[in-house]
């Protein structure tokens, strides 16, 4: 007999390194003479859209197109370290980094244009459409490579870096900041077990996530597509079989992780609440994607046959032998 | 270490390179098994023949009231076969449940039969269908019923200088209908945790007149359930009879299984996978009655 329930799993993730370990990103940002700017930074694509969030946000600030950011990563020779593709911190970490790096290099190409208009108030120069307004008169204005021109055959380079906000929890008060910022997220799915087989299908899945700001949403939603399928093999396939240390699944063949074949498609709720610390509001959400899924899976299973699973992953034969004792207990 | 490969367009060719070289010699056809084993060490062939370009025996096509598989034919070949699309889909789905497309397109029915895994997809329906195997060697060709060329795990009754050149079975009559059900960790590129197949044949008056049962991952080898082919001789199958077979099958898996770490889940699986292979026979069995 096949049989329903539905059930939510409900997640706060801390950003970061956390606990006060140094948790720093550096960049570098560099003038080109055509008036494009190169960013330089260690950070590491995996396939979560590092290079083209990171670029996004140096575009942001120097108002120019995408096509007008040169991205430099996966270097060490010519990068600096902005630390581990790890802990869902590139996009809030290392894109604070390049923001204030962008920041920096726009403000000394400011510095370069008020020595050229003979002006000493460098601050009061505006943008407008990737060009550089004299502050008296509007009708005056510097293109980026204009700026490039000006200091000649030396490139304007600059450095910076962004150092995360936490520290160490107090071992005798319990107080501290351990993390910062904190990403939340909630799945609801429902599923339908198999009461003959013990087999679990998930036939829907909805997934609300707070990204602070969605630098680049189709990214986001690949994430959490990703995510959720790595969250649903944690609940009900993956599995290492240590035995006496040894690991008896050392293979894809038995190793199983999910297919397409096993995935509903996945409603994606992206919630946009921007945190004051982060690059234009943006947060990263890597792992708080697939946190929530497992509870929810394994929630939606109680509901629909009244077994609290307690051991994962949840496959046929665990699921099976739990049912026919709770029906043992239940006298049916 | 293999010291030569061989490529043969034809079956005399591949027979009289048996015939040099037995039991030191391997057919390659698919390769999806056997250059796994070979990697890891299992089986060391001093002598390839590679079979996978034999056109002839990747037939799949009717003979008078006989259905013949070619041994080279892929599961990709049999899957979308015209043949097994409607009565007999119980094939194309064993077919479609192996591995991936890449997989299925190379594999091949020989490969799955002679590797004779107890998991092995396609064994349970030819099992239900009373498949036989027609085996060849250069001087000679015997006929086996594969439920006796299946003589143990990875164990077949074929000699080293034979090989499988087809198998067949006779076409569904009016009022019989196969039914197949495979229980996997997940939907695809999954191995048979349990498989069954159920052939079904009734009389007129919806009397069971001949039941046959096999399975799969239920023992060392796929096998004929005869307990429960005996139980369903002569019965009206209805939800009270269906419950007692999937017992008796139980019975059956308790005993084979004893002491097993599988046993307490696959004495239940075995009975949702059952009733799931029963129900499809029973479903087409009734359909070609109407038709």
């Amino acid at each position: 007999m096949k049989k329903k329930g539905k059930g939510i799993g409900c997640t706060f993730y801390g950003t970061g390194y956390g606990n006060g370990f140094p948790d720093v990103s550096r960049s570098i940002a560099q003038l080109e003479r055509d008036g494009s700017v190169t960013v330089y930074v260690g950070a590491t694509e995996v396939g979560q859209g590092a290079k083209t969030v990171l670029s996004q946000i140096a575009a942001e600030v120097m108002a120019l197109p995408l096509s007008g950011i040169h991205f430099v990563c996966e270097n060490t020779d010519e990068t600096p370290d902005a630390g581990t593709a790890a802990a869902s911190r590139q996009t809030y970490n290392t894109g604070n980094a390049i923001k204030r790096t962008a920041e920096l290099l726009l403000k000394e190409m400011k510095v370069t244009a008020a020595r050229h208009w003979g002006v000493s108030t460098p601050g009061r120069i505006s943008m407008d459409s990737g060009k550089l307004v004299h502050p008296e008169n509007a009708a005056a204005t510097l293109s980026y490579r204009e700026v490039a021109m000006i200091k000649g055959q030396e490139l304007l380079r600059v450095e910076d870096s962004f150092t995360a906000m936490t520290t160490r929890l107090d071992d005798e008060t319990g107080q501290g900041n351990p993390y910062w910022p904190y990403t939340f997220n909630v799945y609801g799915v429902e599923v339908e077990v198999d009461t003959d087989t013990g087999k679990v299908s998930v036939v829907k899945a909805v997934c609300a996530q707070d990204v602070g700001r969605a630098v680049n949403p189709k990214l986001i939603e690949g994430q959490m597509d990703g995510g959720f399928a790595m969250g649903l093999g944690y609940a009900l396939m993956e599995d290492v079989n240590l035995q006496q240390g040894h690991m008896k699944h050392d293979r894809y063949s038995n190793y199983l992780i999910p297919t397409a074949m096993d995935l509903p498609d996945l409603e994606k709720i992206i919630v946009e609440a921007p945190e004051s610390t982060a690059p234009f509001g943006a947060k990263g959400i890597g792992e708080p994607v697939m946190l929530g899924v497992a509870p929810a899976i394994l929630n939606a299973i109680y509901d629909a046959v009244g077994v609290r699973m307690t051991e994962i992953p949840v496959t046929p034969d665990r699921l099976l032998v739990a049912l026919k004792q709770h029906e043992g207990k239940e006298g049916i | 270490m293999v010291q030569k490969v061989y490529q043969v367009h034809e079956i005399q060719q591949a027979l009289e390179l048996l015939h040099q070289h037995t039991h030191q010699a391997k057919l390659l056809a698919g390769g999806t098994d056997l250059i796994i084993k070979m990697r890891e060490g299992h089986v060391n062939p001093a002598v390839l023949i590679d079979i996978s370009s034999m056109d002839k025996t990747r037939i799949i096509e009717v003979q008078g009231q006989e259905i013949h598989i070619g041994s080279t034919a892929t599961f990709s070949e049999i899957q979308e076969h015209p043949l097994f699309q409607k009565d007999l889909g119980a094939i194309a789905a064993a077919a479609r449940s192996v591995g991936s497309p890449q997989i299925r397109n190379r594999a091949t029915i020989g490969g799955n039969i002679c590797n004779a895994s107890p998991a092995a997809d396609l064994l349970p329906p030819l099992l239900a269908m009373e498949a036989m195997t027609v085996l060849r060697s250069k001087e000679t060709s015997r006929l086996l019923p594969l439920s006796d060329f299946l003589v143990g795990k990875e164990k077949t009754a074929l000699k080293s200088e034979e090989m499988l050149e087809r198998v067949w079975f006779r076409k569904l009559e009016d009022r019989s209908g196969l039914g197949f059900s495979k229980l996997g960790i997940r939907n695809a590129l999954a191995i048979a945790r349990l498989s069954m197949a159920v052939y079904l044949k009734l009389d007129a008056t919806g009397r069971c007149l001949e039941a046959r049962v096999a399975s799969g991952a239920l023992g060392l080898t796929a096998q004929r359930e005869n307990e429960v082919e005996a139980f369903l001789q002569q019965q009206v199958i209805d939800e009270t009879i269906i419950d007692q077979a999937a017992q008796v099958l139980e019975k059956t898996t308790a005993q084979r299984l004893a002491g097993r770490s599988t046993l307490p889940f696959k004495r239940q699986a075995v009975q949702g996978v059952f009733r799931d292979a029963l129900s499809q026979a029973l479903k087409t069995s009734l359909r070609r009655e109407q038709s």
